[in-house]
């Protein structure tokens, strides 16, 4: 099954632009963030040491998940498109394999922004901050966490993407919801139920660096650890799948 | 065993009924031609037998059991347009094919000969032309050499060459044994290359069975006399309960159609035995045109 998946992936250049675009981004806004002047203060070097780095990558990157959605997107949505899930359940895939299929690649996807988190990270560490390099291991869980969090994303887009079958509205629709309609909706719902929406609880995965520091100006945040939103977090997730299942089940090819 | 079993198979469309209580029977070896115009059901038919579309009622049965990916793995199949993803050439489009099949990697080579691609099997899918793509979707049905084939318009989009490359094919396949399912709404494909023919028209199976009986069964009798026997033919005609629909023909006489169980030299002679000397007598086969049209009017 991961192979089929690898030979309509690996020879698609636009999967591959918006990858590399996924790290340029993140190399980029890494690369600038030393010279960030705040209170008249430049954060410099001290922006790439470990282990507070992971922290940061890891909030950074949350922001360039859109990218790793469009891709999945693209994916389940060109095969509405060419009819090539029709022509796979007549050759025998089933449409669980069609989803599981998909499932795998947002696991690809999401591998590849946990490798390219790690991949900056040790480079602008390395490079600015080396005398910290000894204490990276200390808080990598944050990068794990980063890919729990790609899965999540990626399993909203997926779901979109499997509802609205082209490519333009899907697009839309996930970046309204993630974007746009939750946290509009979570404006008006108490914070005790709003943690618990799903983008809220992907979004607690990487919480802002400093935090507590905010905490003291703006009260203590409602959002739930990043421990604790972990195994919500892979319940959505497995409920979109699942949902994405029933979904196409449901409807003719 | 039946290859393939549809009984009192249902689909709706919203409100429109696409099928209707479809049952039918395709018998390994045959080559089953689904005939209709278009909107008649084939498509639906077949996305149903292929697991593409879902029924609202009714059940399908392959090899005498209820579908699954391994009966689906011994049909190759051809539903409406070639399904290829555009920026894979023609080779990756194959090997994804082979994958998903679970067939050989191998045959892949033989496929791509087969549909007369091998000089452009690096090409993209999308720069090929209707009948490049048509003979590169026919080529992918027979990955993993399959028992049975279903193929729905294969020969659109081919030029003549194609079309009776295509036919040929069908044919050679047949001679092995393999059961061919085909769609189409050109009566001749299907006359030329079918050993059986189930006739559809708005959801509902209007006639099925043998080419030849569909034909046989409504073949006409032209009945030419001297000019002064017009009359007393027409009345030894009347007289003959088995005889029905006498219509004039152009050119002199008249032609009739016999009820099953009747010849038309039985007719001679009981024309004869009225007085009634036939100065020519022809039996004109219908073609399926003929037969179809007066199916689906």
């Amino acid at each position: 099954m991961l192979r089929a998946e690898l030979r309509k992936i690996l020879p698609y250049r636009t999967v591959w632009v918006i990858l590399g675009l996924y790290v340029l981004l993140l190399a980029g806004f890494v690369s600038v963030g030393g010279s960030v002047t705040v209170n008249g203060q430049q954060f410099g070097n001290t922006l790439y040491s470990f282990p507070e780095l992971w922290s940061r990558l890891a909030y950074m990157a949350s922001y360039f998940n859109l990218l790793l959605g469009i891709v999945l997107i693209i994916l389940i949505t060109d095969e509405f498109q060419f009819r090539t899930f029709r022509q796979q359940v007549i050759d025998g895939r089933s449409v669980a394999g069609l989803v599981q299929g998909k499932l795998a690649v947002s696991g690809l996807l999401a591998g590849f922004g946990v490798v390219g988190v790690l991949a900056v990270g040790l480079f602008f560490g390395l490079t600015r901050s080396p005398e910290t390099i000894g204490r990276a291991p200390e808080t990598i869980g944050a990068v794990l966490l980063y890919g729990i969090q790609a899965l999540g994303y990626l399993s909203v887009a997926g779901l979109v993407g499997f509802l609205l079958r082209k490519g333009g509205p899907a697009f839309l629709g996930f970046f309204l919801y993630a974007w746009v309609v939750e946290p509009l909706l979570r404006l008006t719902t108490p914070d005790e139920i709003d943690r618990y929406f799903p983008v809220k609880i992907f979004d607690s995965l990487t919480p802002t660096p400093g935090q507590e520091l905010l905490s003291t100006l703006t009260g203590p945040s409602t959002a739930l650890l990043p421990t604790q939103a972990a195994p919500l977090a892979v319940f959505y997730i497995g409920l979109c799948w699942l949902l994405s299942y029933l979904l196409l089940r449901s409807r003719d090819l | 065993m039946s290859i393939l079993q549809l009984d009192n198979l249902s689909k709706r469309y919203g409100s429109t009924v696409a099928l209707r209580g479809l049952s039918l029977q395709v018998e390994p070896g045959s080559v089953y031609g689904l005939l209709g115009p278009n909107g008649s059901g084939k498509t639906t038919t077949l996305g149903l037998a292929l697991g593409v579309l879902r029924a609202d009622g009714g059940m399908i049965r392959w090899f005498g059991q209820p579908m699954s990916s391994q009966s689906k793995r011994r049909v190759g199949a051809l539903l409406e347009t070639p399904n290829f993803f555009p920026y894979l050439s023609a080779r990756q489009n194959l090997l994804l094919a082979a994958d998903v099949k679970q067939a050989d990697p191998k045959t892949v080579d033989a496929a791509l000969d087969l549909a007369g691609l091998t000089a452009r099997q690096k090409d993209p899918f999308r720069s090929f032309s209707l009948g490049m793509k048509q003979r590169l979707a026919l080529a992918s049905t027979l990955l993993g050499t399959p028992d049975v084939l279903v193929l729905d318009e294969p020969t659109n989009g081919l030029d003549p060459q194609g079309i009776a490359e295509v036919r040929e094919l069908i044919q050679r396949l047949a001679a092995q044994g393999k059961t061919i399912i085909i769609a189409s709404h050109l009566l001749d494909e299907i006359e030329k290359v079918c050993t059986h023919v189930a006739v559809l028209q708005r959801g509902e199976l209007r006639a099925a069975g043998p080419v030849s009986s569909i034909l046989a069964s409504s073949d006409r009798v032209v009945l030419r006399v001297e000019p002064e026997l017009g009359p007393s033919l027409l009345h030894a005609l009347g007289q003959l309960p088995w005889v029905r629909d006498v219509r004039p023909e152009t050119g002199g006489g008249h032609s009739a159609e016999l009820t099953p169980g009747h010849s038309p030299a039985e007719l001679n002679r009981a024309l004869f035995a009225s007085g009634v000397v036939l100065a020519g007598l022809e039996v004109r086969q219908r073609s399926l045109e003929a037969q179809f049209l007066e199916l689906t009017k």
